[in-house]
């Protein structure tokens, strides 16, 4: 069964490019440009990917994620930006997206990217995994729990190796290890990064305004 | 002045509100009754209806306000509430006058001799106004002396003072308020025009130069140009608090290539280090790393991570282009993997090119660099 994608954009040229790119291979179940319809329609359609525009009135993409999270815990989403503000990206996946890829994105690499939502894995774009790097670089404070404050040295090389733009195959390979244990790390970076309390990542992200 | 009280008793009552402003400064002479009147009006205020044109009044209505007011004072007199009909009439005279001669709606002689547009007060106003003025200074002058001690006089005026004050305070506190507003209005006037000129000279300039090209690689890199440095521009990123820094240096350098080679050049930056002469060959050394891979490698894009922690910079440019064989290269290429690395190495770091047939190629140079 193919799977089931709903798009949430303001900007309507893009939402139709978009729609376009992708109706090949997912069914567009529906769109929306505005948060509250975003949220009634997400409800009751129930879609396994919603893409999201990080940037719109009314509460942007975070409104959405936090809007149907108690009533759809299975949707999954992934935020799309042409900002690139860290504040925002943070926030976006701390929300509940899973993961995060520019509006620049190659089609087909935004194919692969919903492929991959759906299936339960993090997307992280090399400027992510760049904001990730940054937010969780430094000397660690004490805190109640360490292992989520901080990253492994594998988990590092495998953000280091998509912020060099290779994608997950090629980091399996440089590194020896199978594409499914890559994928576990980064999974694992976007459960630190939704969970971490480490102070830091919000005064690091609202520092930080723009890369 | 203070409350607008005059301002709304006039209105009411359809007389000017200097007019009503000098009757309160008379009656404040008599124990300060002005004063507490003017507070219990205040007070008593509810909602004044704005921009309602009052009635002017008749001559006849006119007459009669006046008379009644004489007469309130009158009976002032006679009830005892009166401190002297010196100081009365003296501070009276120059209220009433005053406003005879100046009034919100015209400016008065003054205002008329500067602005010849401002409508004239009638001949009569003038003759009563000075009148009345030189009446009040007459009976001031022929009090001063035995009569009256000096604090009294004193008193009167400082009293005329306030008269005058409240007389022409309107029509100053006006003039203010229109010179800050003019202002205001002029600021963002300017600031629109500004966003104007920048937003024609480059986002307008670039729509059209998208609409004039057909070829998408070359739209797409103006579409990026202009995309960074209206983000620039936007934020206020670049040119104030970061252009000594390396990566502001290295995100100038991959925006130039991009735009000279037609490949887009994706930056991801950690952390961050000073600009400085021991940075420098490795920003040279990058921007080559890029032309190189943007010129040869025949991939659609080209990725540059630069990391820096405390004791290490780390820069690699990375592409997915063709790669080549390290040991069977062209000399011309040699000589500039040699350029790469060697200016790196004469400064100290280290320089790396990996590359395969079919695999792309990576540079990786690294300067180790002093804390603090």
């Amino acid at each position: 069964m193919s799977v089931k994608v709903y798009l949430v954009d303001d900007h309507r040229l893009f939402l139709a490019g978009v729609k376009a790119e992708l109706s090949e291979e997912f069914t567009i179940v529906g769109s929306a440009n505005d948060v509250d319809t975003a949220i009634e329609e997400i409800r009751g359609l129930d879609p396994d990917v919603v893409l999201i525009d990080v940037h719109m009135p009314d509460g942007g993409g975070v409104a959405v994620v936090e809007g149907v999270a108690d009533t759809n815990p299975d949707v999954k989403f992934l935020a799309l930006s042409v900002s690139d503000q860290a504040e925002d990206v943070i926030a976006m996946i701390r929300g509940g997206a899973r993961g995060y890829v520019t509006k620049t994105i190659e089609p087909s690499d935004l194919s692969d990217a919903v492929r991959r939502i759906n299936a339960g894995d993090a997307v992280f774009s090399p400027r992510l995994a760049g904001f990730v790097l940054d937010a969780f670089a430094g000397a660690m404070p004490s805190d109640d729990d360490p292992e989520l404050d901080q990253l492994t040295s594998r988990e590092k090389d495998v953000l280091r190796l998509i912020a060099r733009g290779f994608a997950y195959k090629q980091v399996a390979r440089k590194l020896n290890i199978s594409i499914k244990t890559v994928e576990t790390h980064v999974s694992s970076v976007l459960r630190k990064l939704q969970l971490s309390n480490r102070h830091e990542l919000a005064r690091w992200a609202s520092k930080r305004r723009i890369v | 002045m203070v409350a607008g009280v005059a301002g709304g008793f006039a209105d009411t009552l359809g007389v000017s509100d200097t007019f009503v402003r000098a009757a309160f400064v008379t009656l404040t002479m008599v124990w300060g009754l002005g004063v507490l009147v003017y507070l219990g009006m205040w007070l008593m205020q509810l909602d004044r209806v704005e921009d309602t044109e009052p009635d002017r009044v008749s001559a006849h209505q006119a007459l009669g306000l006046g008379l009644a007011f004489a007469g309130l004072m009158l009976l002032l007199g006679v009830v005892g509430w009166w401190p002297s009909n010196a100081l009365v009439i003296t501070v009276g005279a120059l209220a009433f006058g005053t406003a005879a001669l100046t009034d919100r709606n015209m400016p008065g002689p003054l205002g008329a001799l500067i602005d010849p547009t401002v409508e004239r007060p009638g001949r009569l106003r003038i003759v009563v106004g000075v009148g009345l003025l030189i009446g009040g200074l007459t009976v001031f002058s022929a009090n001063v002396g035995p009569i009256y001690e000096i604090g009294a006089v004193l008193l009167a005026v400082s009293l005329t003072g306030i008269g005058i004050l409240v007389a022409f305070g309107p029509w100053v506190t006006r003039l203010a308020r229109d010179l800050g507003t003019e202002r205001r209005e002029r600021i963002r006037q300017e600031e629109r025009a500004e966003m104007a000129a920048h937003l024609h000279d480059s986002v307008l300039q670039t729509l059209a130069l998208i609409q004039r090209s057909d070829d998408p690689a070359r739209m797409s890199i103006l579409a990026r140009h202009q995309e960074s440095e209206l983000r620039d521009w936007l934020y206020g990123n670049a040119p104030l608090d970061g252009s000594d820094l390396l990566s502001t240096a290295l995100r100038d350098s991959a925006r130039r290539i991009e735009a000279d080679h037609q490949v887009p050049i994706d930056v991801v930056v950690v952390g961050d280090h000073p600009m400085n002469e021991t940075t420098r060959p490795l920003l040279g050394a990058a921007s080559e790393a890029m032309v190189n891979a943007a010129k040869h490698s025949g991939a659609d894009r080209v990725s540059l991570y630069f990391e820096a922690d405390d004791d290490e910079l780390v820069v690699y440019v990375t592409d997915q282009g063709k790669g080549f064989e390290i040991g069977e290269v062209a000399d011309d290429r040699r000589g500039i993997a040699q350029s790469i690395t060697g200016r790196v190495e004469r400064a100290g770091g280290e320089a790396a090119i990996e590359s395969e047939p079919g695999e792309g190629t990576e540079v990786v140079l690294r300067m180790r660099v002093s804390t603090g």
